[in-house]
């Protein structure tokens, strides 16, 4: 009896053992196919050493970190996470130099491709990766010129960026989605622009008669606002609110179009040699104030004064502390009001005069210009107009005036609230116009603002902030805002802020989760608008005393190591590839292949030295 | 019914395991049966169909063998031959992982259960369920190189279990010398180290009995295992616990560690097919062997959370409670002070100054749960050191610190003991919990509260990526409370 159970066991264990295959099996079978798929622990035994890297990042991208351990951990590298909570700590980790690679992203909110690559290429941006020469003279060269020689230049500068010198290691593009309740919004007032921020005044109610007495209940992740003065910020916690509180002389229309619609300006005009660009101003904004909580038309016109003074402190690195976005406007020599009228009859760049250009579908001819907008009549023919002169021709200055940080303020308003000195700026002690304080509930709540935009801020606090219409904002017009209050919720998690907008507490969430989409399309009062988008996902290297730092070969080997596909196939094919931040901007025929006998290459080379 | 029969079937164990089987059964069949139709997609499943016939057959059948012991103890007082053999049958329902059924039916095979029989039965469950468990790799598309011979091992062990259950059936072990029974001793003992945990205790008992012991010695142990071997969800509990503990030690030969870590883009999302039991998750990873290496880690860090402050605590509570009242104050109120800071925010404060790995979690779990062990201790030894054999050895000029070590604590400890089960069920929430948070071990480490972690945000398109892992949670710690029940009423006096 027993024997035979032996020889059935041994004959069953011989037939399993028949049709199984052993990871050794499989690992062989691979490696004499396709070398490309050994693991860590067969290099560890091939090669010397396994460099380190640590990838530092913030918890909301872990997945992407995920992926990128994986990658590079089977290209023979040992990797370390370093994880942190919030961007405070990301960022002073950052400053601190603890890290290899720290996953970032940028979107070019301007829409234009000088500004993807200047703040972060050149050797004095304000987000600078690296000092390196050659890439200073490629940024600068292509800022001169129009779209069709500058793709060549670009193409120029990614090669030397990325491949050559592997400064950067680029993730991927993502897509812009934005989830609309459309039981109580009218989706088709709701636009999902790829570069500029959500335009409230077009939103609308299903059912019009709730325009007054119901707030539309938007959402953002960020709660604690940089500044509601529009040059002393750029970032998610305001860029939304100031561009629907600042009017500028220009907008981006949803592909990124330079158009007046919706603007400060009736119409504008670039003069021949694309150094001067002329802006015929409209009459119909005052600016708004908040009093008891309301909104009131303050009886002052948003005028040409303004536009000048806004964008000479717009420029002027001194001209308040904390300045965050001089560097955009820096391309700027003057900004001046024009007074002569024959002046307009120079000739504008693809023909025609400059006031042809500028009366183009107006109802009443230019007669007379005046450098007072308290003596501005549109009806009868009385205008004003701003005329910009850039330093070198530089077509792309209208991109960066249509950006929320070129948003027009009060003049008289911002100087009376500005007294302290700049140099003896204590944030402690001074406040100055846009504080956050000011507008938050509480003791220090003190709400100065003065709004060009169809909406002003009423007040906050940490879960949501109010805002009202401001009255004079264009009436009668297509553009005077339709809904009177709205009401931004700061929600943190992704997740939170769908079930929110699933449960109807908000009506429209912008930035739905990738792996979300199923969930929005299938919820019947949902809909689900997608946009492509310029936010780019990318590893910066650590170029400060780090091996990263010397070694061209080690940092072309994880640039070689990262697989793009499978980040790719990870967000269910909702990202797409990219070659540098310019990469949803300008089509330079560029692309990143993973290239696993590239790294070997690069990584015994690197050994050798 | 006469108090007599009342009284029958009270005092029938038998009778109240079958009861307990009944009603479980039904219980998951009625689960197995939700899942049979697919309300969303309005499709039959085949593989819970299987399993719901399984189990109501099962129930079907344990309903007549309950009915059966119940006449037996109304008519007869006792459960007649006919009754047990029938019991028998439910066997083979270890083969839909009815483990209730299974210990039911092993229970019904001997009159007057043994220590021996009730463990080695038990051993015998566990290493099915090991083998079986670990017999899901065949499906994969590889299996790791040492499986072939770790499955022989088990396999080989499997039989030798079933005839231990045999042997044990038949004979009772009494206290007396015996030279095969010390060897079997010795050689179930080692086999504890492969992770069946029954066999470390059974070895034990065998050598406590066969060698020649002082008799109280072997009272207090048969008297103990009596007790705990007589409570069914005692036993149940420690089946499972002993279960995760030996199949994380099988798994270093018979799981492929790349499963469960490494992504595969190409098979992200799956649903639970026989090649992944409980699916794939967001990047492509194995949830079935991310939770069998899960356990490892829970129980690493349970057990080892437990143990730093039982020794720790420990020590500082029995030296609080036996020398000076000055020496006890300066220590207790510096615990004071540490006990007025919640346990979970003080690990979270540990872990975001120091990093999140392993051995800071181990750390921070560890630190917040000294004070009550030292309260337990420092109760427990004022109390003993004033009995008469502490003053006794005082009078016979023992150092103080011999007093201590040799007299006082080794007394202590019952009530340390059964703490101590009750913690690490605690300590494996906590644990995971902070993992869930971020804030455990890193993100990739297959963990349970990792694995929950991931499942949650699918939880509306993939409920199983979160189920399967919650499951893992709850039953491991459902099982060292039930256990640490069953060990505080042996250990309790009052209870005898």
């Amino acid at each position: 009896m027993k024997k035979r159970i032996v020889l059935l066991m041994a004959f069953i264990a011989l037939v399993l053992a028949g049709c199984l295959n052993t990871e050794s099996d499989v690992k062989e079978d691979d490696s004499s196919t396709d070398s490309t798929s050994e693991t860590a622990e067969d290099k560890g035994t091939g090669t010397a050493s396994a460099p380190t890297i640590e990838i530092l990042g913030m918890s909301t991208s872990e997945d992407d970190l995920n992926i990128l351990r994986d990658q590079l951990t089977k290209n023979g590298f040992n990797v370390e996470l370093n994880i942190q909570p919030d961007y405070g700590s990301f960022t002073s980790q950052k400053e601190a130099g603890n890290y290899d690679l720290a996953l970032n992203s940028w979107t070019t909110v301007t829409g234009n491709p000088d500004y993807a690559v200047r703040s972060l290429f050149t050797s004095d941006g304000d987000n600078s990766l690296f000092a390196d020469e050659k890439a200073d003279e490629l940024v600068n060269k292509a800022s001169t010129q129009l779209q069709d020689e500058y793709t060549e230049t670009y193409k120029e500068l990614e090669q030397h960026v990325v491949f050559d010198q592997a400064y950067i290691v680029p993730l991927y593009v993502s897509y812009k989605a934005q989830a609309v309740n459309h039981e109580v919004i009218d989706e088709s007032t709701v636009r999902l622009p790829k570069s500029r921020a959500a335009v409230w005044e077009d939103y609308d109610f299903v059912d019009e008669s709730k325009r007054d007495s119901e707030p539309l209940i938007l959402q953002q992740a960020i709660g604690a606002l940089t500044s509601l003065d529009p040059i002393k910020g750029n970032d998610g916690s305001i860029n939304t609110l100031n561009t629907n509180m600042y009017v500028r002389l220009v907008n981006l229309t949803d592909d990124d179009q330079v158009v007046s619609d919706g603007s400060l300006s009736l119409n504008h005009a670039i003069a021949e040699g694309n150094e001067d660009y002329y802006f015929l101003l409209r009459d119909d904004i005052n600016f708004a104030a908040v009093e008891d909580m309301e909104a009131v038309d303050t009886g002052e016109r948003v005028g040409a004064e303004d536009v000048v003074f806004s964008l000479e402190r717009a420029k002027d690195k001194d001209s308040v502390p904390d300045h965050r976005t001089y560097s955009l406007h820096e391309s700027m020599k003057e900004i001046s009001i024009v007074s002569d009228l024959s002046e307009l009859d120079t000739a504008a760049t693809d023909g025609g005069t400059v006031r042809e250009k500028l009366e183009e579908g107006i109802d009443n001819e230019i007669t007379e210009l005046v450098t007072d907008k308290t003596q501005v009549d549109n009806e009868s023919g009385v205008y004003q107009v701003v005329k910009v002169t850039t330093e070198n021709p530089f077509p792309q200055v209208l991109n960066y005036l249509a950006h929320q940080s070129a948003g027009i303020v009060s003049k008289d308003q911002v100087e009376s609230i500005n007294t302290y000195d700049v140099e003896d700026y204590d944030v402690n002690t001074d406040i100055a116009y846009g504080d956050q304080r000011t507008v938050t509930e509480g003791n220090s709540y003190d709400n100065t603002l003065y709004a060009s935009g169809p909406y002003i801020m009423t007040h906050k606090n940490d879960y949501e902030a109010h805002f009202v219409k401001n009255p004079a904002y264009m009436p009668g017009t297509e553009k005077e805002p339709k809904i009177s209050e709205v009401i931004v919720k700061f929600i943190q998690d992704p997740d939170s802020a769908l079930s929110a907008l699933r449960n109807g507490e908000i009506h429209i969430l912008n930035g739905v989760p990738e792996t979300k989409y199923d969930i929005v399309e299938e919820d019947d009062k949902l809909t689900l608008q997608q946009n492509e988008s310029n936010g780019v996902s990318y590893l910066a290297f650590n170029m400060d005393n780090r091996e990263v730092s010397s070694s061209v070969p080690l940092r072309q080997a994880v640039l070689y190591s990262v697989n793009q596909e499978e980040i790719i196939s990870f967000y269910q094919g909702n990202k797409m590839n990219a070659v540098s931040t310019v990469t949803p901007l300008v089509d330079t025929g560029l692309s990143l292949e993973a290239d696993s006998e590239k790294v070997k290459e690069l990584l015994s080379e690197y050994d050798g030295n | 019914m006469s108090t007599q029969q009342v009284f029958a079937l009270k005092q029938s164990e038998e009778y109240k395991q079958a009861q307990f089987t009944f009603v479980i059964s039904i219980a998951l069949m009625v689960i197995f049966l939700f899942n049979v139709y697919d309300f969303s997609e309005d499709t039959w499943s085949m593989g819970w169909g299987i399993f719901s016939l399984a189990y109501l057959l099962i129930s079907v059948l344990q309903g007549i063998i309950t009915y059966c012991i119940k006449r037996d103890l109304l008519t007869e007082g006792t459960i007649q031959k006919r009754s047990r053999i029938l019991g028998a049958i439910q066997l083979p329902s270890i083969l839909v992982g009815n483990v209730f059924s299974t210990a039911f039916a092993f229970r019904m095979l001997r009159r007057k259960p043994s220590i021996e029989y009730t463990l080695s039965y038990f051993m015998l469950i566990a290493q099915f369920l090991i083998v079986g468990v670990s017999l899901f790799n065949v499906f994969k598309p590889y299996v790791s190189d040492k499986f072939m011979m770790t499955m022989t091992v088990l396999t080989l062990f499997l039989i030798m279990d079933i005839v231990l259950v045999l042997y044990f059936n038949r004979n009772d072990v009494v206290h007396q010398k015996n030279n095969k029974l010390k060897w079997l001793g010795i050689a179930l003992f080692l086999r504890g180290v492969t992770g069946n945990l029954f066999g470390f205790i059974l070895g034990y008992s065998l050598l406590v009995k066969s060698t020649n012991r002082d008799a109280s010695a072997v009272d207090k142990w048969n008297k103990l295992w009596n007790k705990i071997t007589r409570n069914f969800t005692a036993m149940l509990g420690l089946l499972f616990v002993i279960f995760t503990f030996a199949i994380s030690v099988a798994s270093i030969g018979t799981f492929v560690y790349s499963f469960a870590s490494e992504n595969n883009y190409e098979a992200m999302l799956l649903e639970p097919s026989l090649m992944h039991p409980f699916g794939t998750d967001n990047f492509g990873r194995d949830v079935f062997s991310r939770i069998i290496y899960g356990a490892r880690i829970s129980l690493i860090v349970g057990v080892v959370t437990t143990i730093i402050p039982f020794v720790i605590g420990g020590g500082l509570g029995a030296v609080a409670g036996y020398f000076s009242k000055s020496l006890d104050n300066v220590i207790m109120r510096i615990l004071d002070v540490l006990y007025a800071i919640p346990g979970i925010l003080l690990a979270i404060a540990i872990i975001a100054a120091f990093g999140s790995s392993t051995t800071n979690l181990i750390i921070a779990l560890s630190v917040g749960s000294i004070p009550t062990y030292a309260r337990t201790m420092r109760a427990n030894v004022m109390m003993v050191s004033n009995l008469e054999y502490v003053e006794a050895a005082k009078a016979l000029g023992e150092s103080e610190w011999k007093i201590l070590f040799q007299h006082v604590v080794p007394n202590s400890l019952a009530p340390m003991i059964v703490k101590a089960t009750f913690t690490i069920g605690g300590a494996i929430i906590a644990t995971s919990s902070l993992s869930f948070l971020g804030l455990g071990v890193e993100p990739h480490v297959p963990e349970w509260g990792n694995v929950l972690r991931v499942g949650s945000e699918y939880l509306e398109t993939h409920p199983y990526l979160a189920i399967f892992p919650g499951i893992a949670i709850i039953l491991l710690v459902l099982s060292f409370n039930f256990f640490g029940d069953g060990l505080r009423d042996s250990l309790d006096p009052k209870m005898d």
